[in-house]
């Protein structure tokens, strides 16, 4: 029952209860193979935005908007699940937190994807337009919030203050590894609490001026969440699947248990509903007052092609993925949250192309201008793709120095 | 000595009174101090060929569910159909109010709609949902009850101290008490007792 001492020296462990042996350092041939895979994605990607950039600029940098909101936000999912963890004490996730340090670590590669934005901003931004800013009383109050500025520096400072704080905790999540102390754990809880207000807050900030500016003239406070609660039900489907993908190769085979995919189930069926709360109370409020202003934003939704669109979002968003995952048979076969997850990840993307893209195409989606959409997700999954991998050349696949590993590995759902 | 028929030492009359008799078997109950042995037991009583088994145990004791084989609940269903029922209910009521009985147009609203009446769906659905699953639970269990044959277990109070028991019911159609009695002792458990009531 307890050789805790033992099992924990290692890279192996499974002796305890007679489980098979698990690897926690990846092997470098599939690393390498991993990493290959990723640059030649982000060639390819990188390729397409050339292309898209010397042809039709306007278009690619509202698509290169899409993909930059798509892999931000998750980055910002991971870390403020990553925080929930320490700070609850989590057993449940151990197995799994490093995969999920490894993706939060994937912001602070951001402020280099946040560079095409800056050179772009003349041709996302609509407030960059003096004309349009001077025909608009309520844009010229906003001006000076709303300046080429200002805008930068809140970007960098966002990704900087977001990158200190991945940085501290993944520091202490990877020291703990030789350490094998409470007291890592300990300081990560520490920043952990302050940093759930950077994710919140500051996460929302970087909402409202990545994409709610794109309407500069409309508003809604919720609109932060909104945008979170999608990036962090892209964040467990990306988790999910990473963790199918190890299995199928092999990898932590025994170490993530179905009881594991369960509980990811459960966030993922968790977090359709929020998702759910906060979207439709966006839109209820927005729809009961009628004020114009706020309406306007919908309103641009509702023309042309675009309606089909906003007509399937409950479905899309709520009521396919809740009734698929609402049995406990479901959340527990991992075939169906394969498909959940995979179903996430496309809806996140076609809800952010439906903030973004009707600013500028009225009649509906340009479906001829897909690849490069495409380009541009590439580029950006790719760049935080090879982020993420690096961290499992240097570290181990699963925090082996920390207290409640053993418990996490033998953790069943009653 | 743990008499097998702790009521074969009682008078008839009184027997009789407290319901107890070689007539009226509720169950043979052993007891094991370690969760993983009542598990283990619990599976090999099973593979036996016994169906109606009941285990007690201080704290949720994980793999339980699964050796003895309990059903999955039949909570879940009487649970969708009430929140189903609940949404239904506000979705007619809002509309019988609007559109029927009292109609009257307010802020340039229609009569009904789907999107102001979203919030009172959700909340009539959620309290249809509480309220099916706490009295659902409570009527599966045939709670509130105040007896239960078990309690005439010599070690029962022990089950919710530092004792694993494991219950062969009598219902169960392979059961008999001396047989059963030995197949417990055969896997392990202790105090065996055929418990009447």
């Amino acid at each position: 029952m307890s050789d805790h001492q033992h099992t924990t020296q290692g890279t192996t462990h499974g002796a305890a209860h007679g489980a098979a042996v698990d690897s926690y350092q990846l092997e470098l041939s599939r690393w390498n193979a991993g990493r290959n895979a990723l640059a030649l994605a982000a060639l390819i990607g990188i390729i397409g935005c050339l292309v898209g950039y010397a042809s039709n600029p306007e278009h690619f940098f509202l698509s290169y908007t899409v993909a930059f909101a798509y892999t931000t936000f998750i980055g910002l999912g991971a870390f403020f699940f990553v925080m929930v963890q320490y700070l609850t004490g989590s057993a449940w996730s151990v197995t799994m937190r490093r995969i999920m340090e490894n993706l939060m670590m994937t912001l602070p590669i951001g402020l280099l994807l946040f560079v095409p934005i800056i050179i772009g901003m003349k041709y996302i931004y609509p407030w960059m337009n003096p004309q349009v800013v001077a025909a608009s009383e309520a844009l010229r109050a906003k001006s000076g919030f709303l300046s080429q500025n200002f805008f930068i520096l809140r970007g960098v400072v966002y990704f900087a203050l977001w990158s200190l704080w991945v940085g501290s905790i993944y520091r202490q999540s990877t020291k703990q590894d030789a350490e094998r102390s409470i007291r890592q754990m300990h300081i990560a809880s520490k920043w952990s609490a302050p940093g759930l207000f950077l994710a919140v807050v500051v996460g929302s900030l970087a909402a409202f001026d990545w994409l709610m500016s794109l309407e500069p003239t409309w508003y809604s406070t919720i609109f932060g969440l909104v945008t979170l609660a999608g990036g962090s039900l892209s964040f467990f489907s990306v988790l999910t699947l990473v963790c199918l993908g190890f299995r199928k190769v092999g990898v932590l085979k025994n170490t993530i248990t179905q009881e594991h995919y369960h509980d990811l189930g459960k966030w993922m069926f968790t977090l359709t509903a929020f998702y759910t709360y906060v979207a439709f109370s966006q839109y209820m409020l927005i729809w009961y007052a009628n004020l114009p202003e706020e309406t306007i934003w919908y309103r641009h939704r509702m023309m042309g092609d675009w309606l089909p669109v906003s007509l399937a979002m409950p479905f899309l968003r709520f009521l396919i993925p809740f009734f698929v995952l609402l049995c406990r048979g479901a959340k527990r076969s991992l075939g169906v949250i394969t498909f959940i997850a995979i179903w996430s990840l496309v809806v996140e993307y076609i809800d952010l192309y439906w903030v973004v893209m009707p600013v500028r195409y009225k009649a509906g989606p340009e479906f001829h201008l897909f690849w490069l959409d495409l380009s541009a997700l590439l580029t950006t999954v790719s760049i935080c793709g090879l982020m993420f991998w690096s961290r499992f050349r240097a570290h181990k696949m699963i925090p082996v120095g920390d207290l409640r590993l053993e418990q996490s590995l033998h953790f069943e759902n009653a | 000595m743990t008499p097998e028929h702790f009521s074969e030492q009682l008078p008839e009359q009184l027997r009789e009174q407290l319901g107890l008799g070689p007539d009226k078997v509720y169950a043979v109950i052993g007891e094991f101090s370690e969760p993983e042995d009542l598990v283990a037991a619990g599976r090999r009583i099973r593979q036996m060929g016994y169906t109606k088994l009941d285990a007690m145990s201080p704290f949720p004791v994980h793999g339980i569910d699964d050796a003895i084989g309990v059903p999955s609940s039949r909570l879940g269903w009487i649970v969708i159909f009430f929140s189903v029922l609940g949404a239904l209910t506000a979705l007619g009521l809002i509309y019988w109010v609007g559109v029927v009985s009292y109609p009257l147009v307010i802020g340039g609203k229609p009569l009904f709609d789907f999107s102001y009446s979203i919030p009172v769906t959700f909340e009539l659905t959620i309290l249809f949902t509480a309220f099916a699953t706490f009295l659902g639970m409570w009527g599966i269990n045939g709670l509130p009850r105040l007896y239960h044959p078990s309690f005439n277990y010599s070690q029962f109070h022990r089950a919710s101290d530092d004792r694993f028991l494991l219950v062969i019911e009598a219902a169960d159609p392979k059961f008999d008490p001396k047989a059963s009695a030995e197949h417990l002792r055969g896997v392990g458990a202790s105090s065996v007792e055929v418990v009447e009531g």
